[in-house]
């Protein structure tokens, strides 16, 4: 009996945390789009977001590339399929490779900086000071990261789809020996715009979910230093296990027949 | 009887943490123009009732009201309202540390008043100035300061607005007892200054005796005693007497080691 009590109290207490964040990001979505609106946060949020997330994310695509464009050679030689490497690196690049990658490098970098930047804020009574100055802590601290990380997931993603496929062109002409025009129309040949838009699909996604999820355990955190550090490792956690989830449910959505 | 009215009026308030009771229908009345320090040993509810009344928690029941209008219950722009009136110094100062200490000072005159940069710049190191630092260390970031001088700039935001209210959470806890003077004297001067109505929570007798005109004793989530500051030392009240001369066996005591008192 004990038993079964403990799993309906573990069921219970989910469900009352998929409550609170989802009142969470309704509340700090809708603030999104209600004046007054901070422009230099925003700003700054997408130089942190977009601008230095790009070296990282740019030696993830490029290496995701070179290293794909070598196994699938390695593979498809087994079966004499050596000309599909570039239609397979271009597809796996722009379809998945790129956004599951990107997103899962974004909530390490900047789902962390979120959660421990609001957290601290949280324990240091910071975000109580904002609402004795009149300042909406969701429309000035959680509003303009949402958007920020909505806007910019999308752009890193399209850049590394380029670093990526070029990683790909790399390995493919000057390790394996494939002529460049070749290797470059087949790459062109098979893409379709849906491969592309799905994956900036699942970036905005992705974007949207890293930030709600830094957001979210920063600004619930308590206890001090032990606090933050927590919220800090749940918003990562969270953040990559929704990233998996919604990967397969979105390229489900795009692909399935 | 006091000639002036009342600006911050308290009825009623209950808040409950779980199990643990901290306020238990607890009534008080602060006039205009009048600086009241709320005392009582630490963990008893001064800084929860503070944060009641600033709207950082919600009291399970009761009523605040500021200049006759209920609060509880105000979200949004109706708080913001409200909040613009007040300015609050907090026990670790609360500072912004993304900010430089000119737009922490400024921060409601931009933010909530819609100051321009340039004008809101100004102001802060009118404010900085105001309480001891100079124009120099405008464009200096908290971790760059002292406690003390992270108080001081605390007290410049708390004041950059000119609120009628002005609200002080533990003012000297965290410095030296030069620096707790200083930021004292500071309090007092700005209070002045701006004719404000004040509420200070504080253990700290010193500062309370420097700060306040009239005293409120807390114990047991009720205001047991309120009086003039310089009527605390006759007060007749066994817990006040108790708390300023720090006897061990006593109420205050009993209450904290969860035994009752005799």
């Amino acid at each position: 009996m004990s038993f079964v009590a403990t799993i309906g109290r573990i069921f219970l207490s989910f469900l009352a945390s998929l409550g609170r964040l989802t009142i969470f990001a309704g509340l700090s979505a809708s603030h999104i789009v209600r004046p007054p609106y901070y422009p230099r946060l925003l700003l700054r949020q997408i130089i942190e977001i977009g601008y230095y997330s790009l070296p990282v994310i740019g030696l993830t695509a490029v290496f995701t590339g070179m290293v794909l464009a070598l196994q699938s050679y390695t593979g498809f030689a087994r079966f004499n399929a050596e000309g599909a490497v570039a239609t397979v690196v271009v597809l796996s690049i722009t379809r998945e490779l790129a956004p599951v990658l990107t997103g899962l490098m974004v909530a390490g970098r900047i789902g962390a900086a979120m959660a421990a930047e609001i957290g601290t804020m949280r324990v240091t009574e910071q975000i109580d000071a904002l609402s004795t100055l009149a300042t909406n802590p969701y429309k000035y601290l959680i509003a303009p990261r949402l958007l920020a990380a909505l806007i910019m997931l999308p752009c890193c993603v399209l850049i590394a789809d380029i670093i990526g496929v070029f990683g790909g062109y790399l390995v493919a002409v000057h390790k394996l020996g494939f002529n460049p025009a070749i290797y470059l129309k087949n790459s062109w040949q098979f893409l379709e715009l849906v491969d592309v838009v799905s994956g900036l699909v699942k970036a905005g996604v992705f974007g949207f979910l890293i930030a709600l999820m830094g957001c979210y355990h920063g600004f619930h955190s308590k206890g001090g230093a032990q606090g933050v550090g927590s919220a800090t490792t749940n918003a990562v956690v969270s953040a990559s296990i929704l990233i998996l989830g919604c990967n397969y449910l979105i390229t489900e959505a795009f692909f399935s027949r | 009887m006091n000639e002036h009215p009342v600006k911050i009026s308290l009825r009623g308030l209950t808040k409950s943490f779980g199990k643990k009771h901290v306020l238990r229908n607890l009534d008080l009345d602060i006039f205009q123009g009048d600086s009241v320090a709320i005392i009582g040993p630490s963990g008893t509810g001064k800084s929860v009732l503070l944060k009641n009344i600033v709207g950082i928690q919600t009291p399970d029941s009761g009523s605040i009201k500021i200049d006759s209008e209920e609060v509880v219950g105000l979200t949004g722009n109706a708080r913001d309202r409200v909040n613009r009136n007040l300015g609050m110094l907090f026990q670790g100062a609360a500072l912004f540390d993304s900010l430089p200490l000119w737009e922490n000072v400024s921060f409601g005159l931009m933010s909530a008043q819609g100051l321009s940069r340039s004008d809101a710049r100004q102001k802060a190191i009118e404010r900085l100035q105001q309480v001891g630092l100079d124009a120099g260390n405008a464009d200096r970031f908290p971790a760059d300061i002292s406690a003390g001088a992270q108080k001081r700039v605390g007290l410049a935001r708390a004041i950059a607005t000119k609120p009628e209210i002005l609200f002080f959470d533990e003012p000297t806890t965290g410095i030296d007892p030069v620096m707790g003077d200083v930021i004292n004297k500071l309090i007092v001067k700005c209070v002045k200054e701006l004719g404000a109505t004040a509420l200070t929570i504080t253990h700290d007798m010193e500062s309370a005796r420097r700060i306040a005109d009239k005293v409120a004793m807390m114990h047991a989530g009720k205001i047991v005693w309120v009086g003039d500051v310089d009527k605390i030392d006759d007060s007749g009240n066994e817990i006040v007497d108790q708390f300023i001369h720090g006897r061990l066996d006593s109420h205050i005591s009993n209450a904290r080691l969860g035994t009752s008192a005799a």
